[in-house]
């Protein structure tokens, strides 16, 4: 009886962490026109994107740059010289990715 | 005679009060308030009685015209939008009157979040009234998604400050909101509720004649409800549009050059029709 307490205590904490993500991961990115680029990021529940991974990849996938997002959920980093994807990395199913094509001023 | 005359005036008189019954209304107006991205914003600011394109009046000038912006969690940020304004002549049918554009450039608009626009206008003095008006109106508009500050009050002198995100409203939704004082819920404040039933032409700075709206009677042109004891109201939403909410003399200024004031607080929202 106990053990099935505790299997249902887990349950409960794992759909309700499930629950936390019941939001979309959103994010915006622009040049800055200074060779940076600013990516903004959030959710659409309001909740912080603040230490969410980033991933920077150039046009073959290789990784240019690790980083996260900041306190204010946000991330400047050198505007890539070739082609180049921004990935926003809050967990499985909650990715956002950006075309470096798409990123304007 | 005499007797049979009381009553007479007295119809005259009531009759020329419903006449000036038509509810004013600042529009801080722009065609879009829930925006995908960033982008430059065209809006109008004008004086009106916008559920009958009616009579256009003199808002005063603008004291204030400024945003607060927020993104999800993050620290609020408040942005002075006077340079931005112009004065422009606003035509109705059958009467102009100054009225002002902003283009607001793409910097201002770029982040994601909430976007509470506040615009204080001047004093507008109502002469058949004997008394003079400020509205101090807010538009709040998102971009990209991400909620900010829809629903805090900024701290105006009175303001109306919704319980429902006023950019994502759908057609037959209630809106409900708080009537503000000095940051004190308003316990049966009177609010007027118009309908944008004349859009905003924004290439001739008018409103056409046509309504999109057959009003069958005028208690149906502008809509009177009141706050409950704790400054709440409830409005459902009958139709896509714009949607102007005015609470009438809530402001804790009284008096403007010896004359009585009645400082108002209007929010405008926009609901969408399910599709």
């Amino acid at each position: 009886m106990k053990k099935m307490m505790i299997v249902l205590t887990l349950a409960a904490l794992v759909a309700f962490a499930g629950q936390a993500f019941a939001h979309s991961p959103l994010m915006s990115c622009f040049d800055n026109g200074d060779n940076t680029v600013t990516c903004e990021g959030g959710f659409s529940d309001g909740s912080s994107a603040s230490g969410v991974k980033m991933h920077i990849k150039d046009g073959d996938g290789k990784a240019i740059l690790e980083t996260k997002m900041n306190e204010d959920s946000e991330c400047t980093f050198d505007k890539p010289a070739g082609t180049y994807m921004v990935i926003f990395d809050a967990g499985e199913g909650h990715t956002v990715e950006m075309n470096g094509a798409d990123i304007v001023e | 005679m005499k007797k049979r005359f009381i009553p007479l005036l007295t119809a005259f008189c009531v009759l020329a009060v419903v006449g000036s019954a038509f509810a004013h209304f600042m529009v801080v107006y722009t065609p879009e308030i829930a925006l995908d991205e960033g982008q430059a914003l065209d809006m109008r600011i004008l004086f009106s009685h916008p559920a009958e394109a009616g009579h256009m009046m003199n808002m005063g000038g603008i004291e204030e015209f400024y945003v607060v912006k927020q993104r999800g969690d993050a620290q609020a940020k408040k942005v002075d939008l006077k340079k931005y304004l112009k004065e422009i002549t606003w035509k109705n049918p059958h009467s102009s009157a100054p009225a002002f554009s902003a283009l607001i450039p793409k910097k201002e608009v770029r982040s994601m979040g909430d976007y509470v626009f506040v615009m204080k206008p001047g004093y507008y003095f109502e002469k058949e009234e004997g008394l003079y008006m400020q509205q101090i109106t807010k538009l709040i508009l998102n971009v990209g998604g991400i909620p900010g500050n829809w629903a805090e009050p900024v701290g105006l002198p009175c303001e109306i400050v919704p319980l429902i995100k006023p950019y994502g409203i759908w057609t037959g939704n209630v809106f409900k909101a708080q009537v503000l004082s000095s940051g004190k819920p308003v316990a049966g404040a009177e609010v007027e509720v118009e309908y944008m039933s004349h859009m905003p032409n924004l290439k001739t700075n008018s409103m056409p004649e046509k309504s999109s709206v057959e009003y069958p009677h005028d208690a149906f042109v502008t809509q009177t409800i009141f706050s409950d004891s704790n400054g709440y109201i409830s409005f459902g939403v009958p139709k896509a549009g714009w949607w102007g909410f005015a609470a009438l003399g809530v402001g804790p200024e009284k008096e403007y050059k010896g004359k009585e004031l009645g400082q108002d607080a209007v929010i405008w929202v926009k609901a969408e029709d399910m599709k």
